[in-house]
């Protein structure tokens, strides 16, 4: 049984090792503002994992394009944009909830608009949608503010075992030297 | 609307015509086209999540043009992937490859198969076709048939698999790839069951 486990893990890790190097890749390529190599990548990352059966966290997930799998990084990219209703203006956006990156953004158009929406950020406002459009296939996604809902990966009780793949390997190691020793002797 | 009124009056016996009420909500438009309007929100609705294969083709997703990319950016990808490659294959410094008879061996080359080559530097050492023989670069894209290397010389080049022997520089190690068994779509390549024992072409 224990056996069995481990050669999973080790199948499982050169496939993670594989994800994360080609999502890497796509995100090398679109901040170089190489598209059509981005979207690949990311298209490939998705499809090794289809393959595989493996998951990608949601929040790796939710940066390629849904469309075209091109990473999309707002700033370099795209841009993060609250789209206007029809009566209403923009409404301010929760700065806890569209963390780090919206702030970035912001600070680096540094619109009329948006200089004069900060003072009224901190008030919490909830279900604002948050649009991001690929600039390559012109594909929208949508984000909607909202504290209270959670996917069910990212809660803490939905984590059930950790598997130290480094340690296992190190264990392995200290396995295997004792052997070439024994050779010599 | 007018010529239809007229056309259901006529068929009515004559004394009866001027009792003929016609109610223009029931009449039912078979011919022609829907409006254009109709269409259009139609469509748009319907925009799929999805990108269909001939959309993707479409925005050129499939190609890449000859001349665009230079080698210095391509060098990043390159760094990157030489990271992989150490973390893919378990290496450490002053690594050596594995003699034929040790048993990580088999291991080893199990791994070395199921390794992506995207950004990998390649040197074509023996090809059928003699033009292709000493093209180096660093792989780009890898489909089916194709390996694509852009070159030193900022060109992209597309090299066919299946002709051409690789060789790969990784540190001290020296790999030879026979591109004849790479012949399987990158993606399905990491849960490729391999046959142990492959026989080596030319």
């Amino acid at each position: 049984m224990a056996k069995n486990n481990k050669k999973k893990v080790f199948a499982l890790r050169l496939v993670c090792s594989r994800m994360n190097f080609l999502y890497q890749a796509a995100h090398l390529m679109a901040e170089g503002s190489h598209n059509t190599l981005g979207a690949y990548y990311g298209k490939l990352c998705r499809n090794v994992g289809t393959k595989a059966i493996m998951h990608m966290a949601p929040a790796l997930k939710r940066t390629l394009c849904k469309r075209c799998s091109l990473p999309l990084i707002p700033g370099v990219n795209t841009s993060l944009t609250v789209p206007q209703k029809k009566d209403q203006t923009a409404p301010a956006t929760d700065p806890k909830a569209c963390k780090k990156r919206h702030r970035r953004q912001r600070r680096k158009k540094g619109e009329v608009g948006k200089a004069k929406v900060q003072p009224k950020a901190s008030t919490v406002d909830e279900h604002t949608p948050l649009q991001l459009e690929c600039p390559l296939c012109q594909g929208r996604r949508r984000f909607v503010v909202d504290s209270q809902r959670e996917c069910w990966i990212e809660q803490p009780q939905a984590l059930v075992e950790v598997l130290d793949i480094e340690a296992d390997e190190e264990r392995q190691q200290t396995q295997a030297q004792p052997q070439p020793q024994s050779q010599a002797q | 609307m007018e010529p239809l009124q007229e056309f259901i009056t006529d068929l009515v016996v004559p004394h009866h015509r001027c009792n003929v009420n016609i109610i223009p909500e029931h009449i039912t438009m078979l011919e022609g086209a829907k409006s254009r309007k109709q269409h259009s929100r139609k469509r748009r609705s319907h925009k799929s999540s999805t990108l269909s294969r001939r959309e993707y083709a479409r925005l050129g997703l499939n190609t890449l043009p000859t001349r665009q990319m230079r080698y210095e950016q391509a060098l990043p990808l390159h760094q990157l992937w030489r990271g992989y490659v150490r973390e893919h294959l378990g290496l450490r410094e002053g690594d050596q490859v594995p003699e034929v008879h040790e048993p990580r061996y088999e291991e080893f080359s199990r791994q070395l198969i199921k390794l992506d080559l995207h950004g990998a530097r390649l040197q074509v050492i023996q090809s059928k076709c003699k033009t292709l023989e000493g093209l180096a670069g660093i792989c780009v894209m890898d489909t089916k048939n194709v390996l694509k290397l852009l070159g030193e010389d900022d060109r992209l080049r597309s090299v066919p698999k299946s002709e051409c022997v690789f060789g790969l520089t990784l540190g001290n190690m020296q790999f030879t790839i026979f591109g004849q068994h790479l012949n399987i779509r990158p993606a399905e390549r990491s849960v490729k069951k391999i046959k142990t024992y492959v026989q080596p072409f030319m």
